[in-house]
């Protein structure tokens, strides 16, 4: 009985002396050690494709009701995150705006969080999904002047983007990304941008 | 024995104690959910992407400054391309993440949602800023923190009647000739018509026709030449800033001799960007100041538009950011109102929070709010600003209360 709490106690001071040395060998993050992560655009996936189609309101639909509705877009956009810091970061916020051909089409927000150990790389997949009532509506409101330069209209511009994307010809640009990184009650912010398609 | 027990009743729970707080970052933090429908891939996302980034910057603000009374803000911001039955699928989800109050967005879900908002008692700030919104009666739960579009919409003509039309070559000879260009079937674009008009009617105006002119134009030609025969020396614009750009640079090539003044959500940065020499001296209702104006509290919209989106350039930031943030510090103090009085319910937020507010000086070159029970117009001071000489600046702050405070008092609230 007495041998079985010699060793309890034992191994008690050895969890806890473990504990502490490894608390008070880490170093701590510091607003002058705290260096921002890098991210990079790694690739760019289309996980679900149905081609290029658009149906107005006047087409009556098998089931359900009729409407206008787009083809969607699915990309799914894989990022590196790179921890330089010799001390785990946690991603605290995450955005970028997605645009094709130099005309942005969305902006996407991973709010989820995530730990990256420290000097170790973790990857992040964040989906993005435009579809094309969407976006024909964005260009019409917004793109006019820009296609008319580029001597092109809304429909021949969406159909050419949701055609080029079933064969990776499109070109994918990612910009004003923003990746939030927190330290042990430090901030930092890494922008980023990345291009993915045809060189 | 005895010795085993203090051993286990000491160190391990003390152990375990060291354990978990020194492993969980978010230990003891109370939070508040806010929600935030956005659109940044839709028919409004050139404005609404700019508006999305300054909510979650103000928000970011807001922790960094203590939150509410301590409690720190967790804000759930989606994206909902501005489709309407989506919105709804997102405020059900707002709901089941118990969020006390929405940031919302847009005439289409503002609308559609302030119903239900009504029915579920929850707070709905949005960057609607339709006149039929600001009757408690009808729309208790729907704020915002700017002027609405009726009012901006008689502050804009009142201001050019009393700035611009006393140096006209006809003023004393003749009436001054109106008439609007708008998108008939566009809820937003139409909701200001009616008081526009009221207040021309009172101004003394002669009326034209209206020009339906699509949000989607970038060809105005014909509603110029329909213009023309009429020879208004006003034009209002209710449009977005494309096609508002579009009918400014059709008027200027075709010769159309008229002013014009200009809907918030057409009255811009990129307005001058897009118009070039045609949007010399427009007018219009900006409801704050513009992105890095020299105002109270800019300061930190820009220190922090740049921490927190390093990647977007200062040139490329618009007015919507300091809306955003207009919206976010109203709901800011409401929700310390409402956690002061002990009760973060929605209809506490409403009573103890908004709707106790008065004067309240948000900075930002908007005007001081206040919320009654019986009145959302937060103001009846409205900003109107001008574009000349390459920057914007200030007209005049009119102020319709003082100036008609009966029509103000009894007649003007809810359209």
């Amino acid at each position: 009985m007495r041998k079985r709490s010699l060793i309890l106690k034992g191994f008690s001071v050895v969890v806890l002396g473990t504990f502490l040395l490894a608390c008070a060998t880490m170093p701590t993050p510091t607003e002058k050690n705290f260096q921002a992560p890098v991210v990079t655009l790694n690739s760019v996936e289309l996980p679900y494709y149905t081609g290029w189609w658009y149906y107005d309101v006047k087409v009556q639909p098998t089931k359900g009701n009729a409407g206008k509705y787009g083809a969607p877009l699915a990309l799914a956009f894989v990022f590196d995150i790179q921890n330089p810091n010799e001390y785990p970061v946690m991603m605290d916020g995450f955005k970028f705006t997605v645009a094709f051909d130099g005309i942005d089409v969305n902006t996407v927000n991973s709010p989820e969080v995530q730990w990256i150990p420290a000097g170790k790389t973790n990857q992040v997949r964040v989906m993005a999904i435009t579809d094309a009532r969407a976006a024909l509506l964005s260009l019409l409101v917004t793109g006019g002047f820009k296609l008319k330069e580029r001597e092109t209209n809304v429909w021949a511009q969406l159909e050419d983007w949701w055609l080029a994307a079933k064969d990776y010809s499109l070109a994918i640009e990612v910009k004003e990304g923003s990746a939030i990184f927190k330290a042990d009650g430090l901030m930092n912010v890494t922008g980023f941008s990345g291009k993915f398609g045809p060189e | 024995m005895n010795s085993r027990n203090l051993w286990f009743k000491l160190f391990v729970p003390l152990l375990a104690v060291g354990i978990l707080v020194g492993l969980s970052a978010t230990a003891g933090a109370a939070t508040i959910n806010v929600g935030a429908l956005n659109d940044m891939t839709g028919a409004t996302s050139d404005v609404g992407k700019d508006y999305a980034l300054g909510i979650a910057e103000a928000m970011h603000y807001v922790n960094d400054s203590g939150g509410v009374n301590g409690k720190k803000i967790k804000l759930y911001q989606f994206d909902y391309g501005y489709r309407v039955p989506e919105a709804l699928t997102k405020y059900n989800l707002f709901k089941r993440l118990k969020c006390v109050a929405i940031l919302g967005w847009g005439t289409g879900d503002t609308e559609a949602l302030s119903p239900t908002v009504t029915k579920d008692k929850i707070p709905y700030v949005s960057a609607s800023y339709s006149g039929h919104l600001t009757d408690p009666n009808k729309t208790p739960y729907n704020l915002f923190f700017a002027t609405d579009y009726s009012t901006n919409a008689r502050a804009a003509i009142t201001a050019w009647f009393d700035k611009r039309w006393p140096k006209h070559k006809d003023y004393g000879k003749r009436k001054p000739r109106f008439a609007c260009s708008y998108m008939f079937a566009s809820p937003y674009c139409s909701a200001p018509i009616k008081a526009i008009k009221d207040q021309a009617a009172i101004l003394g105006f002669e009326i034209g026709p209206d020009q339906d002119v699509s949000l989607f134009a970038i060809d105005t030609k014909s509603q110029i030449l329909g213009l023309k025969e009429f020879k208004p020396d006003l034009l209002w614009h209710g449009n977005t800033t494309m096609s508002v750009a579009a009918t400014l640079r059709d008027g200027y090539s075709l010769g159309l001799d008229a002013d014009h003044i200009v809907n918030n959500w057409g009255f811009d940065e990129n307005l001058p960007r897009l118009a070039g020499k045609a949007a010399e001296g427009v007018m219009g209702a900006a409801v704050c100041a513009f992105f890095g104006e020299d105002v109270p509290g800019m300061d930190k919209v820009v220190a922090y538009a740049k921490k927190y989106n390093p990647g977007v350039p200062a040139e490329k930031r618009l007015i919507r950011t300091i809306q955003a943030w207009g919206d976010v510090l109203i709901l800011w103090e409401a929700l310390k109102r409402a956690d002061k009085a002990g009760d973060l319910s929605g209809e506490s937020i409403l009573k103890n929070g908004f709707e106790t507010m008065r004067n309240f000086d948000i900075g930002l070159g908007a005007s001081p709010v206040t919320f009654t029970s019986t009145d959302h117009r937060v103001a009846g001071q409205v900003p109107i600003y001008e574009w000349k000489n390459g920057k914007f600046g200030l007209v005049e702050r009119v102020d319709l209360k003082d100036r008609w405070p009966d029509k103000w008092a009894n007649e003007w609230i809810g359209w």
